[in-house]
């Protein structure tokens, strides 16, 4: 009977939220400061996922919710949905980033460079023991190269358009307050193009990899090329009610583009961007982006499949639901159950049901 | 004359929680869900501070539809002290201010989850019930832009099939709750898992019904006097569940939807399934006051 009594409603659910609480202890801003500080790649994560970019609210979630990733989600993006829209940012092209890291595997090199910039890839994944029997983790400091890399770069992309490797497709300009917005409208299919994109930025990284994963080994037409993966930062630049245009401030950008040339005339490409740099999500988003064109209904590169399936906080949300009681749903599939069993009695054979979710 | 009074004071959030320009979403919405019987309608569906799954989209139409004057009743599964729906009118009354109730007949607004109340709803009442799966069509087509374009045709063919493949398996209809019901003769509508034993109560009915699916993004109406028919065969009766001769070992109650619980010597016992019925029931008993609505169902029989 313990399920049941949990029953007891208010007072039981208030003492089971201070439990989970107890776990974690008081939280300060020092807490707060100190997670933004120590974890910038799980900050950005969770800024991408909530499509808000504010790393100190992100490291407020993180506190908050003991570091559980899908609550953390749901605490900012049920914050941000209620925060007026004061206006659209100017539009942000490619080449006007503040570019950190860029690289691309398609060619050895690429004009403007590739810049390695911050990245683990090259580390040996070595557990530093050392600093639990007390000795401190101090890296080493950069070295400043002689010739500093470009702040700016072309998009390699432009230049396979010269070459005519890439379809040059005309541009269809849209005023930035007309650009369709995927969190004030629902997401249905054939999706916007805009939609498409804000869905990927805003998908789960994890969810993501799987099904990006997927169409790499196989379940998806194209093998993807790195043709450019970029972190960057990037102004906001709002307009100031007298008129003036001004940057609000710079936000951490990732993007990646991924082509392929398989059974084509020319490259196709597939692109992924989102906020904070998270380089794992943008090459998967754009890898089931690049699959998706022409993908058989209910593929896993079926842009409807993946773009429902990595809703982060949807998909979480549904999965713990169904911990909550179903008895009265599950009486009704029983009724049916015996009913056909006493229909079919003495012969014992096994009845099918349907259940709803 | 200063800016400060000129302007309301900063809140952390707005009155009901949702912003204005959510809440307008929503009534336009739900108005067009009430032109279109059962039609699904989407929409942008905000976050809300509760899991996606539990009651986002019913707690979006309720957070829309309060006022301060509001009284409103959640159930989980009949019952008012389930945790969840404790949780979400503890949610309901800190944002609005309104009076909550666990007595039917006192609600101007009952957010439900899997449960119509046992007592017959009035004019001046709104049921608005949480929608997992809004898409009757899903076990036959989970591609929801399929779907779309069969509920625009009414093909609904195969969902015949499916309820005909289960005479021909199992020797009756096998869905339990969330039985595909058609609305005003054209929309198939999934309404919601509640019991066979409900759906009846939607048709014809004097209260408005809102469903609404929070995760799926889908808004759909039954209207006042509106009917609503579970899909069934012309030889085939529409079942409810078996559970008109069942009696409550609580309140002593009969011919209501039961919960069935598991006894240690091997049977079964029966409770009441909308808890508060039970309730009003055993103070009845006890000697107090209690006001009993009229029920849909009379001696374990729904009365048309």
């Amino acid at each position: 009977m313990a399920y049941v009594a949990t029953r007891g409603g208010e007072r039981a659910i208030e003492q089971a939220e201070r439990l989970y609480r107890a776990q974690m202890g008081p939280i300060d801003a020092g807490t707060v400061a100190e997670i933004e500080a120590a974890l910038p790649s799980l900050i950005d994560r969770v800024m991408g996922e909530a499509s808000l970019y504010a790393p100190d609210l992100a490291a407020l979630a993180l506190a908050q919710s003991g570091g559980d990733l899908y609550e953390a989600l749901l605490l900012l993006r049920a914050w941000r949905t209620t925060q007026p829209r004061l206006q659209i940012a100017e539009v942000v092209e490619p080449d006007q980033g503040f570019t950190h890291r860029r690289i691309s595997a398609a060619f050895k090199d690429i004009p403007g460079g590739q810049i390695l910039g911050p990245t683990l890839d090259y580390a040996h994944r070595l557990l530093a023991t050392d600093v639990l029997q007390g000795d401190t983790f101090s890296p080493a400091p950069v070295e400043p190269a002689r010739k500093p890399a470009p702040a700016r770069h072309p998009s390699l992309a432009e230049w396979q358009k010269e070459q005519g490797l890439i379809a040059d497709k005309p541009l269809q300009p849209v005023e930035k307050d007309d650009i369709p917005d995927l969190t004030r409208e629902p997401l249905l299919f054939p999706a916007k193009r805009a939609h498409s994109l804000q869905s990927l930025a805003r998908a789960d990284t994890g969810g993501m990899l799987a099904l990006g994963y997927s169409a790499m080994r196989g379940y998806g037409n194209a093998h993807p090329t790195v043709n450019e993966l970029r972190l960057s930062e990037v102004e906001v630049m709002v307009r100031h009610p007298g008129g003036a245009t001004f940057s609000a401030g710079r936000v951490k950008t990732s993007q990646a583009e991924v082509v392929t040339a398989r059974g084509k005339t020319d490259l196709s490409i597939g692109f992924c961007a989102t906020l904070g740099w998270n380089e794992v999500k943008v090459i998967a988003g754009a890898t089931l982006d690049l699959n998706a064109p022409g993908a058989p209904k209910n593929s896993p590169v079926n842009e409807e499949f993946f773009l429902y399936h990595t809703e982060p906080v949807e998909s979480s949300g549904f999965c713990i639901h169904f911990k909550l009681p179903h008895y009265v749903t599950f009486q009704s599939a029983l009724d049916n159950l015996r009913a056909a069993r006493a229909k079919r009695e003495p012969a014992k054979s096994p009845v099918q049901t349907e259940e709803p979710a | 004359m200063t800016l400060a009074s000129l302007t309301e004071n900063w809140k952390a959030f707005s009155y009901g929680f949702l912003d204005a320009s959510a809440k307008r979403e929503m009534r336009r919405k739900m108005i067009k869900a009430v032109a279109v019987p059962g039609c699904q309608m989407p929409y942008a569906s905000r976050e809300v501070p509760i899991a996606r799954g539990w009651g986002t989209g019913g707690l979006q139409v309720t957070l829309t539809l309060l006022n301060k004057a509001s009284v409103v009743k959640v159930i989980d599964q009949g019952a008012d002290d389930s945790v969840n729906a404790a949780s979400i009118r503890r949610f309901l009354t800190r944002v609005s201010g309104a009076e909550a109730t666990w007595d039917t007949l006192d609600a101007t607004l009952i957010q439900s989850r899997h449960r119509v109340p046992e007592e017959k709803l009035r004019s001046d009442q709104i049921l608005i019930l949480q929608v997992p799966n809004p898409e009757p069509l899903r076990p036959v087509e989970p591609n929801m832009s399929v779907a779309r374009q069969m509920h625009a045709d009414a093909d609904y063919g195969r969902l015949w099939l499916t309820l005909y493949e289960q005479i021909v398996r199992s020797g009756r209809i096998m869905q339990g709750a969330a039985y595909p019901s058609m609305v005003n003769r054209r929309h198939v509508m999934a309404p919601s898992p509640i019991p066979r034993w409900d759906v009846p109560k939607l048709n014809m009915a004097e209260h408005l019904t809102i469903l609404s699916a929070g995760r799926e993004k889908r808004i759909y109406a039954v209207p006042p006097h509106t009917s609503v028919e579970p899909l069934v065969f012309d030889d085939v009766p529409y079942k409810v569940e078996d559970h008109g001769h069942l009696t409550c070992i609580r309140s002593g109650l009969k011919g209501f939807f039961m919960n069935e619980i598991p006894q240690e010597d091997g049977t079964a016992a029966h409770e009441v399934s909308d808890s508060h019925l039970g309730i009003k029931a055993i103070d009845r008993t006890s000697g107090e006051q209690v006001e009993f609505g009229e029920t849909w169902y009379k001696d374990g029989e729904m009365q048309q």
